[in-house]
């Protein structure tokens, strides 16, 4: 019953988006007649107003937005990209969903400030101090891998810092399954942190493993205790070979945990969610000279350093979104050349090819259409 | 005509003057500027919809020359001050994918990658070089005693009225460089390959003001026909009397490629000056030319947002006066019958001012 409709329903979409039919299908246009109509209104985008806000800790906080129709939920552990104009210009940075998944009508950000000179551009900052309750902020639908299996095994969940935000979400989830018995195996969270005062959701988990027993919550505050090295923090279970993993939490907290999975020959069990670029030493690099066709630009970047910040520092203003390699914003032909991605380590020199300008480095001198 | 021979020192000093204002500017943009440029596209969605619909559902007299006159509004601000200006990369620093240079579409026949060539780079880089800024006459008009003459420049008064009548073609047909091809310089089949994006653009175009919306209320189509074809003619109309109060007035100046080798930014600064003119007017007027009566702010700093010229053009006047350079301004019926002078007089072979200059 339902092919036919959908085929006559893609059909129809098809012609409405149709060039002849210009302007009388000009998204762009409709969408901001809608919004002026009402901030939430728009026929492609998920806009959503914030509607709630409550401090977790002296420096984070938690954001709950109201989203139009156009929001289809999410899967516990993923994330959405938000974008925002700040002082003019958009911004956009992905976030992982703090809430409970089987709320559809409500989500939210956890957010923590960002210290130090980034402070100007910071969009986490902005999140903080510029957004106010009934702004309406534009988001990409859900996405990402960090989530549950099918059929489920006991679960360790180690996070960093704000890296507990997906496993708020993974904990509500997996509760869930637990109350329906599709889950009946017992769950460690591992979470490391300055202090009880720097402890996100602290009171709140503290509730939820007093109502369900199989939850076990492990706390590590370094400020008492020193950073842990990775043997030291799983001799807390020491069952940690036959649990599925998911791993949250600054890049060089993740770097450590995952050498281990991978010395320990369990790479596979292990699930990762990274905020930004692993940092990833790039072996024998060297500065190169990149030439950009278009605007006639010649700029240098240093060994190991990223096209899009080495364009920006030379005054070039590349169209860019998350910076880490996810959306695809920043795509840009290059001519010629070899360059390596950040992410994966992979070397490319096929001319005419696209390439992301936040996660790739020349590893030669380059040519651009830029 | 002879223009003053600016010392290394003084160059180098209007280079850092110049370069000063463009940073006073530049590094204050935010939200108001974004502000503007989404006032002007809300400004010309809203009389193109409010002209569109006179020009559909209305039967009477009044709403034909009311609707005609706000699609000719909607289609001149969105040219002009939104089109233009978004295009030159004015507003790429917000990273908004619909302000973007390289994502937009005018309401134009002329095809924007074709523009962004043959406007942003030939003519602001080579501005009233002979020879190399094919925007100075649009090769079809003689402006200065150093282009050569031919017989072909005798009907030029005649050339000018049609290009101003189909501006939007003669912008729009510019890079395919036809004039190349009479010369033998290129194959049709090359010819053919350089137009395809203008036919792209054309039948959209036509489609659009000449199918989709008489159609749209068919039993109005003759109406709405005329209307968009009037319409447009206004727009071609004034967008044309516009640009070409940009460079060619009395006192505007032509350069060689000689004396152009080797260029600084200073120099480059010094010919924007001499080869552009400015029309004095209010607030309202610099919108509705898309802020080109302030052409010489526009040519010193391009991809400055443009509602910003009117606020630095007193610091620019007051450095053209320090280094003693002409900063032409006047008003529009002084700017442009001085064009018109121009084009009546140069239809005629005269002697040649300067030898140097003067095209073989």
């Amino acid at each position: 019953m339902s092919t036919p409709f959908a085929a006559i329903r893609q059909h129809a979409l098809r012609t409405l988006q149709s060039p002849w039919l210009h302007p009388l299908n000009d998204t762009d246009a409709l969408n901001e007649l809608l919004g002026s109509l009402n901030p939430r209104w728009s026929l492609t985008e998920v806009r959503a107003e914030l509607s709630g806000r409550r401090a977790e800790t002296p420096d984070t906080v938690s954001l709950e937005f109201r989203p139009n129709r156009l929001w289809n939920g999410f899967a516990a552990g993923q994330h959405v990209t938000i974008t925002v104009d700040i002082d003019g210009v958009r911004h956009q940075r992905v976030y992982s969903l703090s809430s409970d998944p089987a709320q559809a009508e409500r989500l939210t950000l956890t957010v923590k400030r960002q210290p130090g000179d980034r402070q100007r551009t910071s969009v986490s900052n902005w999140l903080h101090d510029g957004l106010r309750l009934g702004d309406v902020v534009t988001l990409s639908a859900a996405a990402g891998d960090f989530v549950l299996p099918g059929a489920a095994r006991p679960a360790l969940l180690l996070s960093a810092g704000s890296g507990i935000t997906p496993m708020r979400a993974l904990l509500h989830a997996l509760r869930q399954r637990a109350a329906a018995g599709t889950f009946t195996d017992d769950v460690v969270l591992i979470h490391v942190c300055r202090d009880r005062a720097d402890q996100i959701f602290a009171d709140e988990l503290a509730a939820l493993v007093r109502e369900w027993p199989a939850l076990r919550l492990v706390a590590w505050h370094t400020a008492s205790r020193g950073r842990p090295t990775v043997a030291k923090l799983l001799e807390a279970v020491p069952d940690y070979a036959a649990r599925d993993t998911w791993l949250c939490g600054p890049a060089t907290f993740m770097a450590d945990v995952e050498a281990h999975w991978q010395a320990a020959g369990l790479a596979a069990r292990l699930r990762l969610e990274r905020f930004g670029l692993a940092p990833r030493v790039v072996e024998g690099a060297a500065s190169a000279e990149i030439r950009c066709e278009r605007s006639e630009r010649l700029f240098t970047a240093g060994a190991g350093e990223a096209l899009l910040p080495a364009a920006e520092r030379a005054g070039l203003k590349p169209a860019y979104g998350c910076r880490i390699g996810i959306c695809r914003t920043c795509l840009c032909r290059k001519r010629s050349g070899t360059v390596e991605n950040l992410v994966t380590g992979e070397q490319s020199s096929e001319p005419d090819e696209w390439i992301r300008l936040c996660v790739s480095t020349p590893r030669s001198d380059l040519q651009l259409d830029l | 005509m002879t223009r003053k021979k600016l010392s290394r020192t003084d160059i180098a000093g209007l280079q850092a003057d110049l370069d000063a204002v463009r940073d006073s500017v530049m590094s204050t943009l935010g939200d108001k500027d974004v502000a503007h440029i989404r006032k002007m596209i809300r400004r010309a969605r809203g009389s193109a919809i409010a002209g569109r619909t006179m020009l559909g559902l209305g039967f009477d007299p009044v709403t034909f020359v009311v609707g005609v006159a706000a699609l000719a509004h909607a289609k001149i601000v969105e040219n002009m001050e939104v089109g233009h200006n978004v295009m030159h990369g004015q507003y790429d620093w917000t990273n908004d994918p619909s302000l973007n240079s390289l994502r937009y579409e005018w309401d134009n026949v002329c095809d924007a990658g074709m523009w962004r060539h043959f406007h942003n780079y030939e003519h602001h880089t080579y501005t009233n070089i002979l020879g190399k800024d094919r925007d100075f006459g649009y090769t079809i008009l003689r402006l200065s005693d150093e282009q050569k003459w031919h017989p072909f420049f005798l009907l030029q008064p005649v050339w000018n009225a049609i290009l101003a009548l189909a501006f939007e073609w003669g912008v729009g047909g510019h890079d395919v460089q036809a004039e190349r091809f009479l010369k033998g310089e290129m194959s049709f089949r090359q010819l053919a390959e350089r137009s395809k994006p203008f036919h792209r653009k054309i039948r959209k175009q036509l489609v659009k003001d000449y199918v989709l919306f008489p159609l749209l209320t068919f039993w109005n189509a003759p109406r709405v026909l005329l209307g968009n074809l009037l319409a447009n003619l206004i727009r071609n109309l004034w967008s044309y009397a516009i640009i070409f109060c940009g460079h060619f007035p009395d006192g505007t100046q032509v350069f060689s490629e000689e004396e152009t080798r080797d260029e600084t930014r200073g120099d480059w600064y010094y010919r924007q000056i001499c080869g552009s003119a400015n029309i004095e007017g209010g607030r309202a007027f610099h919108i509705l030319t898309g802020h080109l009566s302030h052409q010489i702010e526009h040519h010193l700093f391009p991809d400055m947002p443009a509602h910003r010229y009117a606020e630095i053009a007193p610091q620019v006047q007051a450095i053209c006066a320090k280094y003693g350079i002409r900063y032409n301004t006047a008003n529009f019926w002084r700017q442009y019958g001085t064009v018109l002078g121009k084009v009546f007089r140069h239809a005629l072979p005269s002697r040649r001012a300067n030898a140097a200059l003067a095209q073989a």
